[in-house]
């Protein structure tokens, strides 16, 4: 046996323990999106990657320790580097919560979460599945456009979104949902006067605006 | 058929294929060994001058390497078979490397008995009957570029430089490339009579253990980039138990820019079969790879010549030189990509996968192809081995720096006058490599930065020219060493430019296995694009180095790693062009497209209409005062008006004004 130490805590794991299995051991979290042990080990999403203490990083789904080794998993430089690489993930997906069944077992929006990104609408937290969307019942909800983090309180209590954590500000989501209104027969300025309602001042109402314009204007 | 060096020289002689003489090459210069014989050394003294002068007495040399192809050296050896025919000359046309002096291609090298070995530049085909008639004929050297050596015998001698005096020759310190444009790079038997296969015979003689403490003594490291130490490496793939183990040549030279690898290949390929044999037995692997890129086919030829001559005569295959080592090589070409020089990346390659590099450790010494003990060294760091094993350590150790022995070479390319590749001492400082070697930039270009170590290099300002050239101090600089190519940058480039240059190359080379790779190089290429489109933010600088920082320390592997380095280095020591770009919308080289006008100076225009007829936005028209006027919101901006202007009365500005 070996002794893995993580941020602080220690654990003995059996030699050729990745730094990953040995974290779970300990019980610190390290997030991670693309490693499935014995299917795809290619560290390829890089978000679970750990430093030692001289500076080195390494991919902890695929570091094995052999000897006793010491690693830290939660510096704020290493959350930063998590942050900005998932936001560089999340750049070319193709955010549209609405339609998507998965939800809140989505690993995506569980990391956005953590991570503090923004794009990921109130719709990935709505308890409805995208065939009894309050959208297709004629009732104007705002998740599509809202910043998500409040758990959909107010769908889970039985009404609609009204955006209170303010608005996303990726245009390219913005886009969508703004298409998805008008599909649905919304007059997109009905949308944004219930925003208005809570976002006048906020910061990110402005973008809301120009896209929100640019789609009404498509004809 | 002639005799050569390589055959056995009579009865005597005890080598064989089958039964292999240990002293096989030492014999070949200075034999017979085994017996004495009056005849059987004549023998060899004759075959030597031979080689020298050729069979009838005169010899002309054709360089045949990619670069002098490229510059018409194939019309140039046509040229020389007819006029040696027409002049009825008995000469032996021979084909040669290239020295990498790629400012003087193509060129001729003229050798007769009595006379100094002359070298003529940038030959025409047109010029060579009268160049072989002033040398053979009149005996004159007079209209030589330089000789090798002199004899005190030929006219106008006195005129021509030594080849050892000019400014790009003496300050090299030839040792790795001192076979390049001398030997026949086809012939295996001029590269023994140079020395060759005289390394591999001593590390047999020493054993793979003394070998490798020669190898560590030397001091060498990689010189593929990286700079691990070459011994270490060997020594630590040797202590594997896993069998068997492989040895593997990185000839996948990708920086563009940068061709000491496709060079050596080409002019002294046989320098890199010893030097990968003798890392071979060096870690005991028996089989070794060269892999090579598709793209540069002469290369490769030539690579797999050597393989099979060397076949041919013993020094591959089993119990080589009577060792009882057998080693053989394989060539196998690349596909080509730029990340195939990685080497987890190489290894999928070779075994036939896709070409992903895999996160290390294990290190490829350890697990690498076909998951054994694995080495591979860049093509240059084994002709150093093979030269080191042949010439001893200290020499090599003689030169270079306090942390880094023995000389690199460096191709120095972009605004110099001469273009090529230099071996230099490691230390040698960029000033030296740039101004003195390659002769500085051209009349009216100031350097601007040097771009060291490739695209994913870093850029030195000139303020930093006489930074040395070694490793560590590149890279606290911003710089790589990299495979050792030098771009030179005039005042005439947009380094914000010039950055994005560079990542759209590693950002399409980029293999799509990581994040931060692939999508960080996309997306800082577009900030990049905003800037010199006039759209950036400071704000935008700020997310272009985060993302930089990012890429450079979570990628997989050093293609990812270094990728950032030019952005990174251009926003350390030009950060005054990127704010130029941001607050005042002005691109201060002229470059940027999108943030110049194109205007005609009236006093200096000559009203000849070539700009108006050339203009494709039909933008320009004639005024009342006769002269000529660019209509800004019609031009395109092409720039075909500055550069058919007789005049130069077309000129750019940018910003306000």
């Amino acid at each position: 046996m070996v002794k893995v130490k993580i941020d602080g805590r220690v654990v003995e794991v059996e030699p050729g323990t990745t730094v990953l299995e040995a974290a779970e051991k300990a019980g610190v979290e390290i997030p991670r999106l693309c490693v499935v042990p014995g299917l795809y080990e290619g560290s390829s999403c890089r978000l679970c990657l750990v430093k030692t203490p001289t500076g080195r990083l390494f991919p902890s789904c695929n570091y094995r320790v052999y000897r006793d080794e010491e690693f830290l998993a939660s510096t704020p430089d290493l959350w930063e580097m998590r942050r900005v690489n998932f936001e560089l993930l999340l750049k070319f997906h193709r955010i549209e919560c609405w339609a998507c069944e998965r939800k809140s077992s989505c690993s995506l929006v569980q990391l956005s979460k953590e991570l503090l990104v923004d794009g990921i609408p109130v719709c990935s937290e709505c308890p409805l599945p995208p065939s009894e969307c309050l959208l297709l019942k004629g009732e104007l909800c705002l998740g599509m456009i809202a910043q998500s983090g409040c758990n959909a309180e107010c769908l889970v209590s039985g009404g609609e979104c009204w955006g209170c954590r303010g608005p996303i500000t990726r245009e390219d989501v913005l886009e969508r949902a703004f298409a998805r209104y008008k599909e649905l027969g919304f007059d997109v300025k009905d949308v944004v006067s219930k925003a208005e309602i809570y976002w006048n001042s906020a910061p990110g109402f402005a973008t809301v605006k120009k896209v929100a314009e640019r789609v009404a204007g498509r004809g | 058929m002639t005799w050569t060096l390589l055959d056995r020289c009579c009865e005597k002689c005890t080598h064989s294929l089958e039964n292999p003489c240990p002293d096989y090459i030492e014999c070949r210069l200075s034999g017979p060994l085994c017996h004495d014989d009056e005849r059987c050394r004549e023998l060899r003294r004759r075959r030597l001058e031979e080689l020298r002068y050729g069979e009838k007495g005169a010899k002309i040399k054709v360089p045949m390497a990619s670069c002098t192809l490229a510059m018409g050296a194939e019309a140039v050896y046509r040229a020389v078979e007819d006029s040696v025919k027409k002049i009825g000359l008995e000469a032996t046309v021979a084909i040669s490397g290239c020295y990498g002096l790629d400012f003087i291609d193509p060129w001729l090298e003229l050798a007769a008995k009595g006379m100094p070995t002359a070298i003529y530049a940038n030959v025409k085909p047109s010029d060579v009957p009268r160049i072989l008639e002033e040398y053979f004929v009149k005996r004159d050297v007079g209209g030589a570029f330089a000789l090798k050596e002199k004899t005190g015998a030929a006219k106008g001698e006195d005129k021509v430089p030594l080849l050892s005096e000019l400014g790009f020759w003496a300050k090299q310190y030839k040792w790795v490339s001192r076979n390049c444009g001398v030997v026949n790079p086809e012939s295996l038997e001029e590269y023994v009579a140079s020395g060759g296969y005289r390394g591999l015979s001593r590390a047999f003689k020493l054993g793979p253990e003394a070998t490798i403490e020669e190898i560590l003594k030397s001091g060498l490291r990689g010189r593929g980039g990286a700079g691990f130490p070459t011994g270490m490496k060997w020594r630590i793939t040797r202590q594997q138990k896993a069998t068997p183990k492989y040895v593997i040549a990185n000839a996948d030279e990708g920086d563009p820019g940068a061709f000491m690898n496709r060079l050596l290949a080409e002019s002294d390929p046989f320098r890199i079969i010893e030097g990968l044999t003798i890392a071979g037995y060096a870690v005991g692997a028996n089989q070794g790879y060269v892999f090579v890129r598709a793209e540069k086919p002469l290369m490769a030829k030539r690579l797999q010549k050597a393989v099979e001559e060397a076949r041919r005569y013993g020094l591959l295959g089993k119990n080589i030189l009577g060792s009882g080592f057998d080693f053989d090589i394989e060539v196998i070409l690349s596909a080509g990509a730029f990340v195939c020089g990685e080497e987890t990346a190489m290894i999928a390659a070779i075994e036939g996968k896709r070409a992903w590099p895999r996160q290390r450790p294990p290190y490829p010494a350890e697990k690498g192809l076909w998951g054994k003990p694995t080495a591979i060294n860049n093509v240059e760091t084994l002709a150093h081995a093979a030269t080191i094993m042949a010439e001893g350590a200290e020499k090599f150790a003689a030169v270079g720096t306090e942390k880094t022995k023995g000389t690199k070479m460096f191709c120095v390319t972009g605004a110099v006058k001469r273009v090529g590749a230099y071996e230099v001492p490691i230390g040698t400082s960029i000033r030296t490599l740039v101004e003195e070697l390659a002769g500085g930039p051209p009349e009216g270009v100031r350097v601007k930065a040097v771009q060291v170590g490739g695209p994913s290099g870093g850029c030195i300002p000139a303020s930093l020219l006489d930074l040395p050239l070694d490793y560590e101090t590149l890279q606290s600089a911003g710089a790589i060493m990299g495979s050792g190519g030098i771009v030179v940058i005039g005042d005439e480039n947009c380094m914000v430019d010039v950055a994005k240059f560079f990542l759209t190359f590693t950002s399409a080379e980029s293999c799509g296995k990581c994040i931060p790779c692939r999508v960080g190089l996309r997306v800082m290429w577009s900030i990049l694009d905003k800037i010199t489109r006039g759209e950036g933010t400071e704000e935008d600088l700020q997310v272009l180095r985060q993302l930089a920082e990012t890429v450079r320390s979570a990628s997989l592997c050093a293609l990812g790693g270094t990728a950032p380095n030019p952005v990174l280095s251009t926003l350390r020591y030009f950060m005054d062009e990127y704010l130029a770009h941001i607050r005042e919308k002005r691109c201060p080289a002229l470059v940027c497209r999108a943030l110049i006008t194109y205007r005609i100076d009236e006093e200096k225009c000559i009203a000849c209409g070539q700009c108006a007829l050339n203009c494709p936005a039909s933008a320009i028209s004639k005024t009342e005062g006769g002269k000529y006027r660019i209509d800004e919101s019609v031009c395109v901006k092409c720039g075909v008006c500055y550069a058919v202007c007789p005049v130069k009365a077309v000129y750019k500005v940018s910003g306000a004004g």
